[in-house]
């Protein structure tokens, strides 16, 4: 593994980071807009759209902290 | 109007944006960390990037608004619009501009053809993007207007100052990152809204109906073919010939915005991925765009302008939380559009015109210093634009007229000089000149030509035919390039199996 590799893997996992924990926060704050609406419907989507975010942005958190472990302790 | 869940939603998710776009700053320290993002991007960014910059805002008002208007025939504008040309993008052309270790677009034709060739496909390229960017904060200007009755002036620049901020900090890299986020949100808010919608308007079926009963002008809004006397501007001659062979090649081929993203890979491999995943993506943009306009027809028949659809849609149709989520998937696509604008009319500028004709040889710190001062230049120029595009009847039509004027013969140059080693210098440079003046020549005289309501697509087949013909002609009378001066600019089957050695470093 050469440095320009890892330098470029750890970039990588900390764009993510930055991006899981933006994605993450957004879903939370979407889930907690069904206490505003007013008919199932629109409860579910809420709470639908709130998951997938907050599914998406925690699985970018948990992958770039695997991802700078592994790149950090091989320095 | 927003209500408080909303409008929090919609503060939270504009100074997140800021925020992690001014985070990009740290991994800025070149000027091919700001314009090329280091080459070290994976293609799944790249991909959402691409898609993301290209449906922005504008397909959001301008499409649902088209939708409204003409139906679903605009629909082609994505499907075969966009997705061979893509693929076609990704196997032949992406690896020669990223072999060649490009930064632009010109700057292939300049070393294909010669200088004026590249200087002038510059020039004309920042016009647009000058020109686009006030048409991008008009349209978010419409959608401000409408949603929270603010005044025009004051959305065209918050839009500018929250944008531009990031932009000039955190370079290509802000803005890749930022598009990935907004992908993310505008897929799951326009879903979120064909959802609601169709519940609203009863299905699918339901709606056909109800919109086939509603006259005559509204029989062909399901036809995806329209015949050669179609009033509206897309009459099937226009999509095969303007739209297929012309427009949607230049934009993906010989867009610097597009292809731009794509040179900001790690390697050749994911330069190519990510055009073939954005194609991907693509195929599910007119569910996005194009229903809310078609549900707007049921919903809101009366509308004075097309282009009210979809902000309509918003206010009406979705619930507090999701209105706020889907405004900040609209001024997402809107801040994408126009930090991708801003990014690659910088790279252009510093690049194609300052880089050789002002101030050569400088250090690296330097044009560094000048692409970030030229995109605050830029984002002066299209605030003080953007009242122009008022005067269109649709946004979406407004660009593409910009485009007419150049992509063809653009495209036509970039086709010869790839394919074609007869072209010659003197052949590229007068296809561009006298094609562009030709497109700008039919747009004029646009009445005593064509009998369409906007021949967009026609003016970009002529254009594009006519500076086709210029070349070849020109060519077959001037003196040929020798082998070593096409070296690695012309098209050889190679290039289809082999791997640059770059690849293989990494």
């Amino acid at each position: 593994m050469n440095e320009a590799y890892r330098t470029t893997k750890i970039k990588t996992a900390q764009i993510n980071q930055a991006l899981g924990v933006f994605i993450f926060t957004f879903g939370i704050i979407i889930t907690i807009a069904m206490v505003f609406t007013e008919t199932f419907v629109q409860q579910m989507t809420d709470l639908f759209a709130g998951l997938v975010l907050m599914g998406i942005g925690g699985g970018m958190l948990w992958k770039s902290k695997q991802t700078l472990k592994k790149y950090k302790e091989a320095n | 109007m927003l209500s408080g869940i909303d409008y929090f939603i919609v503060i939270a998710y504009i100074v997140g944006m800021l925020l992690l776009g001014l985070y990009f700053k740290k991994f800025v320290s070149s000027s091919e960390d700001y314009f090329l993002g280091g080459k070290s991007l994976p293609f799944w960014a790249i991909g959402m990037s691409i898609v993301v910059s290209d449906i922005g805002a504008l397909d959001f008002v301008g499409v649902s608004g088209q939708a409204y208007r003409y139906g679903i025939a605009v629909g082609n504008f994505d499907w075969v619009g966009s997705v061979p040309a893509m693929l076609l993008a990704a196997f032949i052309f992406i690896p020669y501009f990223w072999r060649g270790g490009m930064y632009t677009i010109p700057e292939y034709l300049g070393r294909r053809y010669n200088k004026s060739v590249r200087t002038i496909a510059s020039a004309t390229w920042i016009l647009f993007f000058a020109l686009d960017l006030g048409v991008l904060f008009w349209a978010s200007a419409v959608l401000l207007n409408v949603l929270m009755g603010w005044p025009i002036w004051i959305s065209i620049l918050s839009t500018a100052g929250v944008v531009g901020l990031y932009t000039y900090f955190g370079g290509i890299t802000a803005v890749i990152m930022t598009d990935v986020v907004q992908m993310i949100i505008m897929f799951i808010g326009g879903f979120a809204l064909v959802f609601l919608s169709l519940d609203a308007v009863g299905g699918w079926e339901n709606m056909v109906e109800k919109i086939g009963a509603m006259g005559p002008e509204y029989q062909s809004h399901f036809d995806i073919i329209r015949p050669i006397d179609t009033k509206s501007p897309f009459p099937w001659t226009g999509i095969l010939f303007g739209l297929t062979f012309v427009m949607a090649n230049a934009y993906m081929i010989g867009n610097q915005s597009i292809v731009q993203r794509c040179l900001t890979a790690k390697n050749e491999w994911h330069a190519k991925a990510s055009m073939i995943f954005g194609s991907a993506l693509k195929m599910f943009i007119p569910i996005l765009v194009l229903f809310p306009g078609l549900m707007a027809v049921v919903v809101h028949p009366n509308l004075a302008d097309g282009d009210q659809a979809l902000p309509m849609m918003i206010k009406t149709i979705l619930p507090p939380g999701l209105v706020g989520l889907m405004f900040a998937a609209f001024f997402a696509g809107l801040m994408s559009s126009v930090d991708s604008l801003l990014n690659s009319t910088a790279t252009l500028f510093t690049k194609d015109i300052y880089e050789p004709f002002i101030k050569k040889n400088a250090d690296d710190q330097h044009y560094l210093k000048v692409g970030q001062i030229t995109t605050l230049v830029l984002l002066g120029l299209g605030v003080a634009t953007a009242p122009m595009s008022s005067d269109f009847p649709g946004i979406y039509v407004a660009i593409q007229t910009f485009m007419s004027y150049f992509q063809g013969p653009l495209f036509a140059i970039l086709l010869l000089g790839i394919f074609w080693k007869r072209s010659t210098q003197w052949g590229g440079l007068s296809a561009l000149v006298i094609g562009i003046g030709f497109a700008i020549f039919l747009n004029v005289f646009k009445a005593g030509f064509f009998t369409i309501e906007d021949p967009f697509l026609y003016i970009s087949w002529w254009s594009f035919l006519l500076a086709f013909i210029i070349n070849v002609v020109v060519s077959l009378m001037t003196k040929k390039h020798t082998k070593a001066e096409l070296d690695g600019l012309v098209f050889s089957s190679k290039i289809l199996t082999q791997t640059s050695s770059i690849n293989k470093t990494l």
